[in-house]
Parts: structure tokens; sequence; C-alpha cells
């Protein structure tokens, strides 16, 4: 009975559009007055501080910096041209090279947003220019964006890992094959479509010119190896590797590129402050609930009633996955993952799930969620961008949220594709 | 964000050079938590918590006036609670200090609760001006088109 008016109580707010991180705190002070009296009240103060204090979380500021520094520095159009002689002369080019930048992109930003802002800004209206339909730029460039939540590093998996205890750099490992394969998929639908609607080629394949782009992206292009090669071969932490991406654009933009745009810097640093801000007090709000329903042993009871019905963990993914496509149509990644992660993880751990397999299965379903209205944040960011219609780019959408989907049930129920990595080099 | 960049790379250069920095974990989840609550506040003077507004954007004119004015109470009621029990913590923690900075009093650390609170209760009725504003303004405008509406039939 508590627990569903905590869940009513919750729903209500949400839908009269208080902050959810506002709503969680009340909620969760609300039933702790109840239950404890006002003097429980004072340690509000304590747990929101605690709760803002997780030190792996200090990855998402600065990869969001890293990232806005980057970008800041031109870095995007060094890539696209990089990625489209490499794959511009194939039918539907420019849509291919938007999938290829993706990709590159995705391996220094964490954010599909970020993604989407950079890359759809430069691409979007050259896609126009060249006649593809305006729904099908939108969605394309969208679409492909997600590739940023689903190879490392990705902020999702960050706040994944801190909420259930996992690994964060095991999730990043296992992001890659599943990232890796939904762009080829992508690269797959688009040309399908290219073909169809006779879309143009970008450019003619030209060894010299694939040679003096890479020289051109090269700094940028080693970037993730910098990063990701610390992280994996173990020199440096997740956050610590967060760190060095910082210093490593900066070198790489101010000092190598000489192209840092000091007015774009400052405002991104300030947009990537807040948008640190907004998933933060998320977190640290979700610390008042999260201690509530700990101990109230809401999550062990969760975990009971559906092991009642089937400890078989296919089924329990599938009814997890179906749950999270549902929330994630509805919620922000980051306020699905604070909200549920800690109430299904006794559930996981229970029928044998593995935490970070489960990961996987998550982000991308959160993945998708940011390409189904009506909250569908990379979506409506791409439309702003194309000046289109959201409904008529989903309906152009739905091939590459099918290829998205594709690459959930494969990650589901073929484990060896996020965890073969996994297994070889931490297991 | 600038500074929690120095901090994480100076820790990591100290500790690969064989002398870690005591103090680097604490002070990064200091600044990490004074990011949050300071950021918070310019995040709410924009608007940009996650929300749902869907619902409040579809009411009519007179009940979306009565749903923002709601929102208003219970955000700013929120942290005001915040507010003051971050205040109760400071004053409990009189005369501690951190543990790897023992010449820093733990209340400066813990200050950004009640500060954080009282310019997130600014920056919300600031911003609130403005979103109030313009629910009347539809409702005004709502409520002018009726009657040229009825004398229309």
């Amino acid at each position: 009975m508590t627990i569903l008016l905590l869940l009513l109580g919750l729903i209500v707010l949400i839908l009269l559009d208080i902050p959810i991180a506002v709503a969680l705190g009340v909620v969760a002070v609300v039933a702790m007055g109840i239950s404890g009296g006002a003097d429980v009240l004072v340690n509000t103060g304590l747990v929101l501080y605690s709760g803002a204090t997780k030190f792996s979380l200090i990855a998402i500021p600065l990869f969001i910096l890293a990232g806005a520094i980057m970008n800041a520095s031109g870095i995007s159009r060094r890539l696209i041209a990089f990625a489209s002689s490499l794959i511009g002369f194939v039918k539907g080019g420019l849509a291919m090279v938007t999938i290829g930048a993706s990709l590159f992109f995705a391996e220094i930003s964490g954010s599909a947003v970020a993604d989407v802002a950079a890359l759809g800004s430069i691409l979007i209206p050259a896609m126009k220019r060249k006649g593809y339909p305006t729904a099908f730029a939108a969605a394309v460039t969208s679409s492909a964006a997600t590739l940023a939540v689903i190879i490392p590093p990705s902020i999702p998996m960050i706040l994944y890992g801190v909420m259930s205890g996992s690994s964060v750099v095991e999730l990043f490992v296992a992001g890659i094959v599943p990232g890796v394969l939904g762009a080829v998929m992508m690269m797959g639908v688009t040309y399908y479509l290219s073909v169809k609607h006779n879309y143009p080629v970008e450019e003619e394949f030209e060894w010299p010119k694939v040679g003096s782009t890479f020289k051109d992206a090269g700094w940028a292009l080693l970037l993730p190896v910098i990063i990701l090669g610390g992280i994996f071969g173990g020199w440096v932490t997740a956050t610590e590797g967060a760190g060095l991406a910082v210093v490593a654009a900066m070198v790489i933009g101010g000092l190598i590129y000489r192209g840092l745009d000091l007015t774009q810097l400052r405002a991104a640093m300030l947009e990537g402050g807040t948008q640190t801000a907004i998933v933060m007090l998320l977190v640290a709000t979700s610390a008042l609930m999260s201690d509530y329903l700990t101990s109230i042993q809401v999550p062990q009871m969760v975990a009971q009633s559906i092991v009642g019905l089937t400890d078989n963990p296919y089924l329990v993914l599938a009814l997890l996955n179906v749950f999270f496509l549902v929330i994630g149509m509805f919620l922000h990644s980051a306020a699905a993952i604070i909200l549920v992660v800690p109430i299904v993880m006794p559930l996981v751990h229970a029928v044998g799930i593995d935490p970070v397999h489960f990961g996987l299965v998550v982000t991308l379903n959160l993945g998708i969620g940011q390409q189904t209205p009506p909250v569908a944040s990379v979506l409506v960011t791409a439309c702003s961008i194309a000046k289109a219609d959201i409904w008529e780019v989903s309906k152009v959408n739905v091939y590459f949220v099918g290829v998205l989907l594709t690459v959930l049930l494969l990650v589901t129920y073929v484990p060896a594709i996020p965890m073969a990595l996994v297994e070889l080099f931490y297991r | 964000m600038t500074t929690l960049a120095v901090v994480v790379v100076l820790g990591v250069v100290f500790r690969k050079a064989g002398g870690a920095l005591v103090w680097y974990d604490e002070v990064a989840s200091i600044l990490l938590a004074w990011l949050t609550y300071y950021a918070s506040s310019l995040a709410a003077l924009k608007r940009s918590h996650i929300g749902f507004p869907k619902l409040v954007e579809a009411a009519g004119p007179r009940l979306r006036l009565g749903l923002v004015v709601f929102r208003e109470f219970v955000v700013v009621g929120f942290f005001v609670l915040v507010a003051w029990t971050g205040w109760r913590i400071v004053q409990v923690l009189e005369g501690t200090y951190l543990v790897s900075l023992p010449w820093m009093p733990a209340q400066v650390a813990q200050s950004v609760i009640p500060i954080g609170a009282v310019l997130f209760v600014i920056a919300e009725l600031v911003s609130a001006v403005d979103v109030l504003g313009k629910s009347r303004s539809i409702e005004e405008r709502a409520g002018g088109e009726k009657p040229s509406g009825s004398q229309q039939r």
C-alpha cells in the first residue's frame, strides 16, 4: 500500500510539471515525515549533500567539458571531412557520412544530445541542400546520435554503473560491439533507402583525399585512443580518464588545431554545467527516496514478487525490456536510470543476470526512448535543427528505431555480443 | 568545471609520480556538490530541470495558471525546507574540519546546501514571474476571445 501511494504521489507530481528531481524529494520527505516524524527531516540537508558527492559521477561533467572543448575547436568539421572521404562514395553518401561521423564523435562525447547538436547543425542543412527530404535528414542524424550512449564513453553508462554498483569500465567495453553493430546496420538501412529513393553520392573515393583528411582529423581521432586506451588498459579510472580527456582536448583544440572559439566554449561550458547540475540534482534527491525505499525494503519486495511469477532470466529480461521501453518514452534517460535501476537490481541479481549485460540492455532501451515521442530529447533536437515536424520525422525514423530494436534484441538474447570482450579482458 | 578538471588531473599526475594527493578525492567530491547546487539554480532560472510539461501545456488557460502557481508553491516549499535543514547541519558542524584538509572547516563544504537552496528559490521566483505573466496573458487572451465569439453567434 505504501509503495502504491508513493508511486501515485510521484506520478501525480510529475504530471503536474513539478521537476522530477523535486518530485522525488517531496515524496520522500513527506513519506519520511509521516513514518518518522518531523525530527527525521533534519537529515534532508545531509542526505542531499552526500548524494551529490559521489566520486565516480565526476566523470560526467568532465566528459561534457571535453566534448565542449573539442566541439569549440572545430572537430566536427574535421571528422565529417574524414568520414566523407571514406564513405561518401556510396549511394546516399551524406547520410552515410552522418552515421560515420556520429560513430567517431560518440568516442569523444558521451551524450546523444551533444552529438546531434554538434553534427546535426552542419549535416542536416547540408543534406537539405543536396535534396534529401528534411524528415529523412533529421531521422538519420537523430538515430545515429544514439550511438553516443552505446559507444564509450557514455554518460548513461556512468550513471548506471554508480546506481547499480557495476564497473563503469566493463560497461564501456560491453558497449563497443553493439555500438559498431548498430552503426553498420543503420548504414545498411540508409543504403536501402538511398537506392530506393535515388539519393545522391557525395564524392568519389580517392586515396589521396582519405590521406589528407585523415591527417587533418588525426589528432581528433587520437583523442579516443588516449582516453579509452588509458581506461581500458587500467592506467587510469573512468573518472581520471575523463580528466585526461579535458587536458587532451585543450592541447589538441587549443595548441595543435589553434581553433578554440572562446565565446562558443564559454557558452558550451555554461550549458555543460547546467546539464551536469540537472542530472546531479536528480541523483541527490534520489538519495532521499532511495534511503526511504531501502528502509522499507521495497527493492527486495519487488524482486520477491516477480521471482514468485518467474525466475527465467530471459522472461524477466523481456518484462524489463518492455518496462524500460515504456519508461524511456516518457522519462529522460538519466531520470529513468536513477528512479528504476536501484529498485530492479535485486531482481536482476536474484535471477542471475550479469549486471553489466543488464546495463547494456538498459542503455539501449533508453537510447530508443530518446527517439520515441512524446519525450524524445534527441529527436526533438534534430527536428528543431531541421525545422521539421516531429511526427513526419518519426514516420521515417521507424526504420532506424527498428535497427535499434534489433540491436536491443540481439544484446538481450545473445549475451556474447556485449559480454565477449568483457569476458576476454576482465573476467 | 575547469577547477574540477584541474584537481582530477593533478590527482592522476601525482599518483603516477608516486606521491598521491591525500585531499584529491574529498576536494573533487566537494567541487562536484558545489557544481550541482550552484548550477542547479542556473538551470532553475532557465527552467531546464527535467519535467513533464505536456499535460500542463495542454490544460485550459485558467487551469494552467492554477497549476503553475501550485508548481511554484511545491518547488519553493521544498527548497525552503532544504535551506532550513542545510542551515541546521551547518550549525551542528561548527568546530569540525575536513578529513584530508584539517585546516578547512566542514561548514565551508556543507554551506552549499543552504546557500544553493536559497539561490534556487530566488531563481525559481524570478523565472516564475515570467511564466506566470505568460500564463496570465494566455488566460486574458482566452477570456477576451470568448465574448467576441459569443457576439458573433
